[in-house]
C-alpha cells in the first residue's frame, strides 16, 4: 500500500545492542526495553507509512530480525511487545500505540495483525480537523476517497491512509460533533462542521 | 596464681597455645575473688582448655578477659546449687612452694633430684627453731616419690614402679626393670598406667595444711618481703587485731587469717601489695591470694568440674616442654635381621648397621619404615594412655600419610591437600558437641559459629581470600568438615544455623542469601555496593578497549559482553558465585542480559541508560 521512501530507515543504536533482543528479567530494564521497541516499531511504521503490522510477516523483516547480529525477536516476543503497546500507560503499557485487529489474521489466529498508531486516532482527528479549518472547508462535503487519495490532500500526512483507519478517525470527529458520516459501505461521504 | 591477660582470636575466643586443646565451654559464668564478685566479670564464657581456665566477658570481651594457668591450680571444689545461690566451682591456687617444685620437675630431667627449695629460707631466716621444725614438714610430702606399684601381667606380682620413672617424660623406649618375681619385662603401658593412677591419687588428696588459702601478710609488712615474718603475730586483715600465729581465724571478728605463705626463691615475681580485689575492675596480672570461684548461672558446672579435674590429672602442660617421643621399642627392631635404627637418638649406638645399596637398600629402607609405622600404630592403639603418650608421633605420622596419599591420588588438588594436612594443626581448636553440656544447643551453635569465623579469617589458610572474599556455604561446609578429618562432623542444619549467628555475634564474616537462595559467606564489610562498584569499573574498562573484530554495535557505548566464567576468573570467585553476583548487578539495573547460542552473557545496561 505505502511506497517505501527513498531514504533507508535509520535504526537507533540500540537496534545493534544484542541484549535488546533478549527479554530482560529486571522490571525497570524491561520497561526501558519495551519503550525502545515501541518507539522503534512506531518509527518503522511511520517511515514505511504502514498502519497495520502483520507480525508473521514482520518477524522476518529487518524490524524484528537483525541480520548483522543474527538476532531476532521471535513471534511470541514480538507479540508481547505489541501487547505492551496496546495497554494504556496507567496499566503499565505503552500508551495504546497499538491495537489488535480481531479476526483479521485468518488462519494465523488472534493477535496476528495489529494497528500501529504512530498517531493515535484522536491525534489523526486533530490533524484532519486542523486541515479542514486551515483550508476553510467547514460545512463542505467530501468523500472519504477524496480525503485519502484526492489532490487536495496530497501534501497531508493522512494522504494514502488506510481506509479503515480513516473511518476510525472520522468516527472520533463524529463523536466530537465536528463531522457527520453518511453513505453506504465503500461510498462514505463526510460533512465537516 | 595469677590472673593473666588473654589473647583473643578474631572470633573472640581464647587464642590457644601450641598443643593446647579446648575441653569445655560454658556460658553465663560469673567470676568471684574469694567471697566477692569481681565487677565487670559477671557474665561471660568460661573456656576450659588443657592448659588454662579462661574467662571471656560476653559484653566487652577485649577488655574483660582473664586466664588462669592450670599448673598453678591446686584443686577445684564443687559447690552445689543452694536456694538462690548458683552452683560454683572454687579454684584454690597452689601454694608457692609446691609450684616451684612442680615447674622444676617439669622442665628438668626427672633423674636429677629437685633441690630442696626451702633451703634458702632455712639458712637465711633468723627464725626460732620451732618454726623451722614446722617448716620442715612440707618438703617431706611435696617431692614424694611415686609410691606406685604395677602388677606383672605374667605372674601378677606387685612390683614397685621405679623411682626414676616419670609418666610425663617416659616413653616406650625407657628402660624398665623386669618383674621381681618372674623376670619378664613389663609392657610399657602397664607401668605408665600404674604411674599415672598413682600420680592422680597423690594429686587430689584432702586439703593439706599448706594449701589452705595461701596469701601473704598485707599492709606495711610487705617491706620485709623476701623473708615473711614467720612466728610473728598475724594482724587480721579486717579488724587489724594482732592474732597468735597459730590461729586460723581472727579472734575478734572471725575473719580468715591469711596462712603464712612459704615464699621461696622466686618471691620477686610476686605482686607487691595486692589491693582489695573486689574493688578492682582491672584484674589481669594480679595475683589471686585466696581462691577463685566460677559461678555457673546456666548449668554446666558438673561437666566443667569433671573436665577440670581430668585436665589437672593429665597435666598436658608438662608436654609443652617435653622432648619429642623417641621411636619406640628398639628391642623389637633388633629382632628383625639387618634392621638398622634410622634414628639418631638410638641409645644403642653399637647396633649393627648394615649398609645396603641399590634397589635392595631402597627396599630394605621401605621395609624398615613400614615396620616402624606398624610399631608406632600398634603401640599407640594398645591403650588410650599410651595413645596420649605418643600422640605427637601419631599426628606426625598421620600428616605424612595424608601428604603421601595426596601426592599419589591427584595432581590438581595439591592445594586442597595442603590445606587439609595443615589443618591438622587447627584440630585443637574445633568445637565439638562433646565439649558442651548436652542441653546447651545454643551455646554449641554460638561456639561453632565462632569456630567457623576463626577458620575463615585465619590468615594462614586464607580460605576466604583464595575464593575472592566470597564462597558458597556448601563449599565451606565441605572444606570445614574435611578439615576435621572425619571426626566430629557438623551436620548441615547446625552448620547453617551457626552461620546465621555470625551477624548476631558481631563476627567478621557474614552470611548472604542470593535471590536464588544460594547462601554465601563473605567478609562482614563486603557489600553488594562494593561488588557493583567493581563490576562498574570493569564495564568502564571494557568500553575503553576496542574489540578484536569489528562488531555491529557501538563498542564505545555498549562495551562488550561478559560471561560468568570471565567474571569468576577476574574476581577469583567460583562460577556459581559469579553468576549470582552478575544477576545481582542485573537486578540493580547495572547490567542486562543477552541469551544466545553462546549462553547467557551480560552487558552493561545499554537499555535503560542510553
Amino acid at each position: 500500500m505505502a511506497t517505501p521512501a527513498a531514504a533507508p530507515f535509520q535504526f537507533p543504536p540500540t537496534y545493534n545492542f544484542p541484549p535488546f533482543f533478549t527479554p530482560q528479567p529486571n522490571t525497570n530494564t524491561r520497561e526501558a526495553q519495551l519503550q525502545k521497541w515501541s518507539s522503534l516499531i512506531q518509527a518503522w511504521c511511520r517511515h514505511h507509512r504502514q498502519y497495520r503490522l502483520s507480525l508473521v510477516e514482520a518477524v522476518d523483516s529487518p524490524l524484528f530480525h537483525n541480520a548483522a547480529l543474527r538476532k531476532r525477536l521471535d513471534l511470541r516476543e514480538a507479540r508481547s511487545v505489541i501487547d505492551w503497546m496496546t495497554k494504556s500507560e496507567e496499566e503499565g503499557g505503552g500508551g495504546r500505540r497499538a491495537e489488535w485487529i480481531d479476526g483479521s489474521g485468518g488462519s494465523q489466529g488472534p493477535k496476528a495483525v495489529a494497528w500501529v498508531w504512530w498517531r493515535r486516532p484522536e491525534e489523526w482527528a486533530d490533524v484532519v480537523a486542523d486541515w479542514v479549518e486551515g483550508t476553510g472547508q467547514k460545512g463542505a462535503v467530501l468523500t472519504v476517497y477524496e480525503l485519502l487519495q484526492g489532490e487536495a490532500t496530497e501534501s497531508q500526512e493522512f494522504y494514502g491512509m488506510d481506509n479503515e483507519a480513516m473511518m476510525k478517525t472520522l468516527n472520533i470527529l463524529v463523536k466530537r460533533g465536528k463531522a457527520q458520516v453518511f453513505g453506504s459501505e465503500g461510498q462514505e461521504g463526510v460533512k465537516f462542521f | 596464681m595469677f590472673f593473666k591477660s588473654l589473647d583473643l582470636t578474631t572470633a573472640l575466643r581464647p587464642l590457644l597455645l601450641p598443643d593446647e586443646t579446648l575441653l569445655f565451654v560454658q556460658d553465663a559464668v560469673g567470676l568471684y575473688e574469694g567471697k566477692y564478685k569481681i565487677p565487670d566479670y559477671q557474665d561471660g564464657h568460661a573456656y576450659l582448655t588443657s592448659h588454662r581456665v579462661c574467662y571471656i566477658s560476653a559484653g566487652d570481651p577485649r577488655k574483660h578477659s582473664v586466664a588462669i594457668d592450670l599448673k598453678e591450680i591446686d584443686r577445684a571444689e564443687y559447690q552445689a546449687r543452694f536456694l538462690k545461690s548458683s552452683p560454683k566451682i572454687t579454684i584454690y591456687p597452689k601454694p608457692q612452694k609446691s609450684k616451684t617444685d612442680k615447674s622444676r620437675s617439669a622442665t628438668s630431667s626427672p633423674a636429677v633430684p629437685p633441690p630442696s627449695a626451702s633451703r634458702p629460707n632455712k639458712s637465711l631466716s633468723p627464725l626460732p627453731q620451732s618454726i623451722i621444725s614446722q617448716q620442715a614438714a612440707p618438703p617431706s610430702h611435696s617431692p614424694a616419690p611415686i609410691n606406685a606399684t604395677w602388677i606383672c601381667p605374667i605372674c601378677s606380682f606387685s612390683n614397685p614402679v621405679p623411682s626414676n620413672f616419670d609418666p610425663a617424660t617416659a616413653t616406650a623406649a625407657t628402660n624398665l626393670p623386669p618383674c621381681l618375681a618372674c623376670g619378664i619385662k613389663p609392657p610399657f603401658t602397664t607401668v605408665l598406667k600404674a604411674a599415672i593412677s598413682a600420680a592422680s591419687s597423690r594429686d587430689s588428696p584432702l586439703p593439706r595444711p599448706s594449701s589452705v588459702p595461701a596469701g601473704e601478710i598485707t599492709g606495711s609488712n610487705t617491706g620485709n618481703h623476701l623473708l615473711p615474718l614467720k612466728g610473728e603475730s598475724v594482724s587480721c586483715p579486717r579488724c587489724t587485731f594482732v592474732n597468735h600465729p597459730s590461729l586460723r581465724e581472727c579472734e575478734i571478728c572471725a575473719a580468715p587469717l591469711k596462712g603464712q605463705s612459704t615464699s621461696t626463691g622466686n618471691g620477686d615475681s610476686r605482686v607487691d601489695s595486692p589491693a582489695p580485689f573486689y574493688a578492682q575492675s582491672r584484674i589481669p596480672n594480679t595475683e589471686v591470694s585466696e581462691s577463685i570461684k566460677l559461678s555457673f548461672r546456666d548449668g554446666g558446672e558438673k561437666t566443667f568440674h569433671e573436665r577440670l579435674n581430668g585436665a589437672l590429672i593429665q597435666r598436658k602442660w608438662l608436654l609443652q616442654n617435653a622432648p619429642p617421643v623417641p621411636p619406640p621399642s628398639q628391642s623389637s627392631a633388633q629382632n628383625t635381621p639387618g634392621a638398622t635404627s634410622t634414628t639418631l637418638e638410638s641409645p644403642q649406638p653399637a647396633a649393627p648397621r648394615v649398609t645396603a645399596v641399590g634397589i635392595a637398600g631402597l627396599e630394605q629402607r621401605g621395609l624398615e619404615a613400614r615396620m616402624n609405622n606398624q610399631l608406632v600404630i600398634g603401640n599407640a592403639f594398645e591403650d588410650l594412655e599410651a595413645l596420649m603418650a605418643s600422640a605427637k608421633q601419631i599426628v606426625a605420622l598421620a600428616e605424612t600419610l595424608a601428604r603421601e596419599s595426596g601426592m599419589s591420588t591427584s595432581e590438581g588438588s595439591a592445594e586442597t591437600h595442603a590445606v587439609l594436612s595443615e589443618s591438622a594443626a587447627a584440630l585443637g581448636m574445633v568445637t565439638t558437641k562433646d565439649m558442651l553440656s548436652s542441653g546447651s544447643e545454643n551455646l554449641y551453635l554460638s561456639e561453632l559459629s565462632r569456630n567457623l569465623a576463626e577458620y575463615l579469617t585465619d590468615d594462614r589458610k586464607g580460605i576466604l581470600q583464595r575464593e575472592g572474599g566470597i564462597m558458597s556455604l556448601i563449599d565451606l561446609w565441605s572444606v570445614f568438615n574435611r578439615s576435621r578429618n572425619g571426626v566430629e562432623l557438623v551436620s548441615p542444619s547446625d552448620f547453617q544455623r551457626a552461620a546465621e549467628l555470625w551477624e548476631k555475634l558481631k563476627l567478621p564474616v557474614r552470611l548472604r542469601r542470593f535471590k536464588s537462595g544460594l547462601l554465601v559467606v563473605q567478609r562482614y564489610d563486603w557489600s553488594d555496593e562494593k561488588t557493583v562498584c567493581q563490576l562498574q569499573q570493569w564495564m568502564d574498562e571494557l568500553r575503553q578497549v576496542p574489540p578484536d573484530e569489528p562488531v555491529p554495535w557501538d563498542w564505545s557505548i555498549f562495551g562488550r559482553a561478559v560471561t560468568a566464567q570471565e567474571a569468576a576468573q577476574r574476581f577469583m570467585w567460583s562460577v556459581g558465585v559469579a553468576a549470582e553476583e552478575l544477576e545481582m548487578a542485573e537486578d540493580r539495573g547495572l547490567l542486562c542480559r543477552e541469551e544466545g547460542i553462546e549462553g547467557l552473557r551480560f552487558w552493561s545496561n545499554g537499555l535503560a541508560t542510553v
